[in-house]
């Protein structure tokens, strides 16, 4: 998949502005902004996670991107597959299914304390619609990279950023344009869900 | 086109859907903004924001050229247009070389201000706003009240109606969640259809030539993600060095204009990037084809003048708006242009033309609410004024505000005896001239929600003589007092207690004769040269006296003494630097006796008793940053009780020549003022303004509620 940067926490992350101490800014500003959090241990964990917030959903069409770059995500994303769910993966498939499916999932490089926020590196056209058209976008990030605020955040992404797409993911779609009733869901996501894994060397 | 401004405001006054929308919003922007910056210094992020925008402009041609430097080097097309129809026709052009029928479009307040899109309607080509806000407002023809709440004006069943017009369909307006559901899937297919995405930018980073897009629905996104071609349309203002100096944006931007933290959306596009079509069946991915538009329209020019340079830094969050007391109550289609509130006049001016700009500049009261909120921190009713000047200079003075005030202002002893006359015969002599609209209420017949106060038999001028018999044999000081109009004529009983209070502090005070109205009526419209003759007339009489202090009991003239005659010669070799040491000895009444008292350690609480509320005037809380003193006086006053009223600070509407010429806005401003004085159960309500005592007692009166206004002054005389 086409990045903004193939590794953010080499190449981009510097040093001392990335730790984990910021988890719970993030957490809490994440929630506030009507993101929904599942913090595990592991993949292992990380992969029972995900299906149960699937099961909620019974999606029939899943894109998925990510896998590429991380093989245990791509061994995650075989075995979402049943009977009663497709999973896409590759990009053209992805194109061809981005306006009908039910679930996008996708990845994120680090966290904002301040904010909630997410920093996406969507380069990729399949990054792209994988978390903006289908209703639920479910996005995995290392709960171990996260940043102070804002202003680190664009440090950071100054550091790599000479050419591409990428910015902040703050909770699902909203609006408040009539009787500045929020509202979400209004051309993006309805719901973002969060799965944040604290060791991702660890347990396959 | 002339426009009928009084009748377009009435009309929104009476739109009752409207003023319920926006007073609930102006009741609760203050506090949901406020806790959207908890934890944050608000000032440094404030300064740092406006420092960035200010090295910004002054680099302007440079950024610009790197700007476009590296769009091109990532295979961007840049197109630099000096005006809207420019923009126009190169994007027909594009238009018709790549096979365009339908356009998306987002975040483009620009191409709003050039009107493009009439433009594609022309030529046949479909295009859609794709904010659930603006799509609607298009559907129904309007244009945008608000520049971040397009629609705040509408009510849900004024939305469904739109909805209904566009699907031909019945939508039930009572269900917000459902018209949001139809706005997704019926705008979902504009952008899988679309050709060609437009987006404005809400910055441009210089170092990579990368645009930055601040929504919440994620429409800048599909606009940038689905169709073949995006366009950018950005203006000079937006430019900024780095990636990093975004950032100075983003913490300020979303927190002020929709009270969050951060949207939900803050994407960053640099150069073309993947799309995929489909071809003969089969996907395709390429790079899209991306232009890049770099806006004029007048802001080049704005950024070679020392004083207007100051608009680059307006991030478009419209605070501004959400605290403007006027914008509240007329909304934002009055200022007639796609800018509205404050810096919409400006802007209007700058890009639109001066002309637009003039008919409706007078709608800033100068209450400079704005100025505390602005992220980019811009005196907003200077640059208004300073517009204002401009517009004078080069059109003059309307005849009959300069004569009148040369003849009658200037000339003490026939303003009062025209006063008198007015009040005998009814005001009927200056019902409607329009020589009237810059005098001091009392002249004109707007009886309609305030009583006008009755006019002093015996001015201030004629009991001075008494008065300075009493001035002590060794003074500590001697002081100057300048009375201002309303003090003279109107409040003479006031202007006797200032008196009163000053020689109780062991002061000298005298009264030269030669003083004339400060001159903020004429200025205030944007004669600076008649205000210079009416300066150098104070500055001459009240030199004469050699005085220690000189001091106003009226923060507007006190202003204007110590800081507009500074100004208005600055670059005069003989007056500029005699006007700095008048200035240097000009002092408020308030803040001045505060000082005396704690000096002499007698600005200590004292017991309480009467129940008294304080109402802050603009000129002395926002102008002079005077609030905390007359406060201390009143806490060291005995018998006296402070209970602050909500929105203590609020204008309350007469701002000058405002309250005549617009009562209609006036006076709900002053029915606010007066339920929020009668909330505090106080039996007084202090100020320490003149203008404000005239308009508040007015009200006050009308309404019958026994309560009374004080000057301050009033209220220390009383318990000498």
């Amino acid at each position: 998949m086409k990045k903004v940067c193939v590794n953010w926490p080499k190449e981009a992350f510097i040093d001392g502005l990335v730790n984990a101490k910021y988890w719970q800014d993030f957490a809490d500003n994440a929630k506030a902004a009507a993101a929904e959090i599942y913090k595990v241990k592991d993949y292992a964990a990380a992969e029972e996670a995900l299906k149960k917030v699937l099961k909620e959903f019974s999606p029939k069409e899943i894109i998925a991107v990510g896998g590429e770059e991380n093989p245990v995500l791509a061994g995650i994303y075989s075995r979402l597959s049943t009977a009663q769910t497709s999973v896409y993966t590759d990009k053209f498939d992805i194109a061809e299914h981005a306006a009908s499916a039910d679930v996008g999932i996708s990845t994120a490089e680090f966290g904002v304390g301040e904010t909630g926020s997410l920093c996406v590196d969507n380069y990729s056209y399949e990054a792209r619609v994988t978390s903006m058209l289908p209703f639920v976008n479910i996005v995995f990030v290392n709960a171990n990279y996260m940043v102070e605020n804002v202003t680190t955040a664009c440090q950071i992404i100054g550091k790599v950023f000479k050419k591409g797409y990428c910015g902040f993911v703050t909770g699902p779609s909203r609006t408040a344009d009539i009787e500045r009733v929020l509202s979400l869901g209004v051309h993006g996501p309805n719901k973002l869900i969060i799965i944040a894994v604290e060791n991702e060397g660890g347990t396959e | 086109m002339a426009r009928d401004l009084k009748k377009e405001i009435k009309a929104k006054l009476n739109d009752d859907i409207m003023q319920d929308a926006l007073s609930r919003f102006a009741d609760q922007y203050p506090g949901s903004r406020l806790k959207s910056y908890a934890g944050q210094d608000i000032e440094e992020l404030r300064e740092n924001l406006r420092l960035m925008k200010l090295d910004a402009v002054d680099h302007i041609e440079e950024l610009a050229d790197k700007f476009e430097e590296n769009v091109k080097a990532r295979g961007g097309e840049v197109f630099r247009a000096k005006d809207g129809d420019e923009v126009k026709k190169f994007l027909i052009k594009i238009c018709k070389e790549n096979g365009v029928k339908r356009v998306v479009k987002s975040k483009s307040m620009a191409s709003e201000e050039i009107h493009l899109n009439e433009c594609f309607t022309e030529h046949d080509i479909r295009v859609k706003e794709t904010d659930l806000g603006e799509w609607m407002i298009a559907i129904a023809g309007h244009k945008p009240s608000h520049m971040v709440m397009p629609a705040i004006h509408l009510n849900r069943y004024q939305c469904a109606e739109m909805f209904e017009k566009e699907l031909q369909e019945e939508v039930p307006g009572e269900d917000i969640p459902y018209m949001i559901q139809k706005a997704r899937q019926t705008l979902r297919q504009e952008f899988l259809q679309a050709d060609m995405g437009i987006t404005g930018a809400n910055f441009g980073i210089a170092e990579n030539g990368a645009i930055g897009l601040v929504t919440n629905e994620g429409n800048a996104r599909l606009v940038t993600t689905l169709p073949r071609i995006h366009v950018v349309l950005i203006g000079y203002e937006k430019l900024i060095p780095k990636t990093e100096d975004a950032a100075k944006i983003l913490r300020l931007l979303p927190r002020n204009g929709t009270c969050q933290k951060m949207t939900s959306y803050m994407t960053m596009i640099d150069g073309p990037t993947p799309v995929m079509t489909k071809k003969d069946g089969k996907w395709v991915e390429e790079d899209r084809k991306q232009y890049v538009i770099l806006l004029d329209n007048g802001r080049l020019e704005a950024a070679h003048d020392p004083v207007m340079k100051q608009v680059y830094q307006c991030v478009r969050c419209a605070s501004c708006l959400n605290v403007c007391p006027i914008w509240t109550l007329v909304g934002g289609h009055v200022y007639g242009h796609i800018y509205s509130g404050g810096i919409g006049a400006i802007l209007t001016g700058l890009l639109n033309g001066i002309d637009n700009f003039s008919q409706f500049s007078d709608l800033c009261i100068g209450c400079r609410t704005c100025t505390t909120v602005c992220p980019g921190k811009i005196p907003i009713p200077d640059l208004i004024d300073e517009l204002r000047n401009r517009y004078v200079k080069e059109h003059g003075t309307p005849t009959m505000d300069k004569s009148f005030f040369d003849k009658v202002l200037n000339d003490r002893g026939l303003f009062h005896k025209l006063l008198l006359k007015a009040g005998s015969v009814g005001q009927a002599p200056f019902k409607s001239g329009k020589y009237i609209r810059h005098l001091p209420l009392f002249f004109a017949g707007m009886t309609k929600g305030r009583s006008l106060p009755t006019i002093a038999d015996n001015p201030l001028r004629d009991r001075m003589a008494r008065l300075e018999k009493q001035n002590p044999s060794n003074p500590k000081k001697k002081i100057a007092f300048f009375s201002g109009c309303n003090t003279d004529f109107v409040f003479a009983d006031t202007g006797e207690n200032v008196v009163k209070v000053l020689q109780n502090l062991g002061m000298e005070v005298v009264y030269p004769m030669g003083q004339s109205c400060c001159g903020k009526p004429i200025i205030g419209v944007g004669d600076r040269e008649t205000g210079k003759k009416a300066a150098m007339r104070n500055i001459e009489a009240l030199e004469s006296v050699n005085p220690d202090v000189i001091l106003s009991a009226c923060p507007t003239c006190a202003e204007t003494l110590a800081e507009t005659y500074q100004s208005l010669f600055k670059d005069d070799p003989v007056w500029g630097p005699r006007a700095k040491a008048f200035c240097a000895k000009v002092r408020e009444f308030s803040s001045f006796v505060a000082e005396e008292y704690k000096a002499m350690g007698k600005l200590i609480p004292a017991s309480g008793g009467e129940k008294v509320t304080y109402h802050d005037s603009c000129h002395m809380k926002r102008g002079l940053g005077v609030f905390e003193e007359p406060r201390a006086l009143l806490d060291a006053t005995p018998g006296v009780q402070l209970v602050e009223m909500k929105n203590c600070d609020k204008c309350c509407g007469m701002a000058g020549s405002f309250g005549m010429k617009y009562a209609e806005v006036s006076i709900p401003l002053l029915e606010e003022k007066v339920e929020n004085i009668k909330a505090t159960g106080a039996t007084t309500c202090v100020v320490a303004c003149p203008s404000c005592m005239m308009q508040i007692g007015g009200g006050l009166d009308k309404q019958d509620t026994g309560i009374k206004v004080k000057h301050i002054a009033d209220v220390l005389a009383e318990r000498l």
